[in-house]
């Protein structure tokens, strides 16, 4: 016979509640996995960019072996550059924790420290582009996140092109001290903008280009 | 976390559990869906018809009724509401031919089907009393196989399965498969006292029961959906009869449809209003049948809100970078840029929209019928990924009209 069966509404709830809970913690599981990936990559680099610190430190004091200091820094520049992208596709798929906005912060901060010792490799001796990129993270603004998207694609197909050439693309909006110093140093008035070897900022996609 | 993942996982989480809870349902009662019961008596019963203008249905509406196999089955009152055609002549001609059949006609159009249903429950004498639409063809033993629930006195009601006659468009066949998950759906809530309407195409009511509750309202679009809920809320147990058919016709043309949802919708509201003072009262009518009525409209029209949002940043995002890239001379699509990591927010969406497609096969597996072919794959992704979304934006347009009082039928 028919009849009120109203114990389903608990059992519906529990199955909810249990089907929720394997789901979180498989998205925290994944979103783990995806962390530890690019942390282990982010030491790596970490290590290479100190290693390449101090290689520029004995330069200085010996003979300079430019082309050896301008290998090392594309080296590492596109290493970087490729955990970037990476990094960036994790961080769009990471909706639980926020784990991979901390490691942003992290890269960028190597990002900072390598163009700062790219500026000094430079300086030395100038056999190579320098291009820093700096953009807005995590912009609601759909006109700058479109102009980004273009920009990042421009500097991307320009750097396939030109072997010796470093890109770096930086985001400003973390709260790194030393990367508003720098910001300051090159007037930067928006974003997103380009600075090509230190000393020419732009802000227009359109015609730019590096030959 | 931001605050539009919260959202989304908040409406997983009570769409997962409509869906769990259907699901548990089903399973825990799948042996009694189509069982009937015989009646311990010969119920006296009649059948009261609403018409306006359908002289093209009329015929076979009557014809249906008489067919039927039930012995109670005393009068077949057809009531015309000062139709523009010739329905008052068919009708008479029934009823000149047949005794059973009285046909009535009211002193002026009440614009309403509630109208005519309400004049010809004056003229019933019956212990229960029914109801059927001039456009809706009930099988000869659609009766018989609802009036065997009054067995219980607790019943106010019984309702039957409504499935669609004219499947000759796109339109109509994708409504067919709605009106078979529609009435799947109703079953499994009879298992949990929350049937929440009883149709239009055949519903019987307990004639003790129908004038405590004051028949149907007049001010209601949907007077099926009020009475319902009025029955419920003054304790009447209301059931349902899956091998009971009846086969309606429904709008081929979006006008028509759009017309006859906008009216669904708008009745829905006018019940929410009338019984909203009943939330969490009134046993399953508030703890069950409301809650659930006003959940379902808002998860949907927040779904609707979510896509629209992500979609249209999502396209103006991509429109403006295929300007600039051209401007840039850069290709507007690489590959490269395409993620294939998929967020935990994909993956419930994902699982959410296979379990609604695994429940919409076993609503249509139950839904089996000999003289029509098989409902083709096609009609199924387009009624899943099309057809549904056209609900929000009907709601949407519903509360438009319900606030500026367009009301009528």
């Amino acid at each position: 016979m028919l009849r009120s069966k109203k114990r389903v509404f608990w059992e519906a709830l529990i199955v909810t509640v249990f089907i929720f809970l394997i789901g979180f913690l498989f998205g925290i599981y994944m979103e783990r996995g995806n962390y530890n990936r690019i942390s282990d990559y982010s030491t790596i680099s970490e290590i290479n960019l100190l290693d390449g610190m101090i290689l520029i430190q004995l330069s200085e004091n010996r003979e300079t072996n430019c082309e050896f200091l301008k290998k090392e820094n594309i080296n590492f520049a596109n290493r970087i550059y490729e955990e970037a992208r990476l990094l960036e596709k994790y961080e769009e798929s990471g909706k639980i924790t926020e784990s991979m906005k901390i490691l942003h912060r992290k890269y960028n901060m190597l990002r900072t420290l390598s163009w700062v010792s790219n500026s000094n490799a430079l300086e030395m001796c100038g056999n190579y582009d320098l291009v820093v990129y700096l953009y807005e993270y995590e912009s609601e603004d759909l006109n700058v996140k479109a102009t980004q998207s273009v920009w990042s694609r421009k500097l991307s197909d320009i750097k396939k092109k030109n072997e010796d050439m470093v890109l770096l693309p930086i985001a400003v909006n973390q709260e790194l001290s030393s990367l508003n110093i720098l910001l300051e140093k090159y007037s930067i008035e928006g974003l997103p903008a380009v600075i090509v070897n230190n000393n020419e900022v732009l802000y227009n996609v359109d015609n730019f280009n590096i030959n | 976390m931001e605050w539009l993942t919260v959202v989304y996982l908040i409406y997983t989480f009570i769409a997962f559990y409509f869906l769990f809870l259907f699901i548990l349902t089903y399973f825990q009662n799948y042996k009694e869906i189509y069982e009937t019961i015989k009646p311990k008596k010969n119920y006296s019963l009649s059948i009261v018809v609403p018409c306006y203008n359908e002289s093209k249905n009329i015929r076979k509406n009557i014809e249906a009724l008489l067919s039927s196999n039930y012995p109670g089955l005393k009068k077949i009152i057809v009531v015309d509401d000062c139709s523009t055609d010739n329905s008052y002549d068919v009708i008479e001609s029934y009823a000149k031919k047949y005794p059973r059949v009285m046909v009535l006609q009211t002193p002026k159009n009440t614009g309403r089907a509630a109208g005519s249903k309400n004049y010809g429950v004056r003229f019933v004498k019956t212990e229960l009393i029914g109801f059927s639409d001039a456009d809706s063809f009930p099988r000869k033993d659609a009766i018989s196989k609802m009036v065997g629930f009054f067995n219980d006195e607790k019943v106010g009601g019984v309702t039957s399965r409504v499935l669609v006659g004219n499947r000759k468009n796109t339109l109509s066949k994708i409504q067919s498969i709605e009106y078979k998950i529609i009435s799947f759906t109703r079953k499994l809530l009879g298992f949990l006292d929350s049937i929440y309407v009883t149709n239009g195409p055949l519903s019987i009511y307990r004639k003790k029961a129908f004038d405590e509750v004051g028949g149907f309202d007049m001010k209601n679009l949907t007077e099926d959906i009020e009475i319902t809920w009025n029955l419920v809320s003054k304790g009447w147990k209301i059931e349902m009869a899956i091998p009971s058919k009846v086969y309606s016709t429904v709008p081929e043309k979006f006008r028509g449809w759009f017309k006859q949802r906008i009216r669904w919708n708008v009745g829905g509201i006018q019940t929410i209003k009338k019984y909203h003072k009943k939330f969490f009262r009134c046993g399953m009518l508030g703890l069950f049948i409301l809650p659930f009525f006003v959940l379902s409209w808002l998860l949907g029209i927040i779904g609707l809100f979510f896509l629209t949002y992500r979609l249209s940043r999502y396209l103006i995002v991509k429109y403006l970078v295929a300007k600039y890239s051209v401007a840039a001379n850069v290709a507007i699509l690489r590959f490269e840029d395409i993620n294939l990591n998929p967020s935990i927010l994909f993956l419930f969406g994902l699982l959410l929209f296979s379990l609604g497609f695994i429940f919409t096969l076993l609503a249509l597996a139950h839904s089996k019928e000999k003289d029509y072919e098989k409902t083709k794959i096609h009609d199924m992704f387009i009624y899943s990924l099309f057809y549904l979304l056209m609900y929000p934006p009907l709601l949407i347009i519903s509360f438009y009209k319900y606030l500026k009082k367009e009301d009528k039928w």
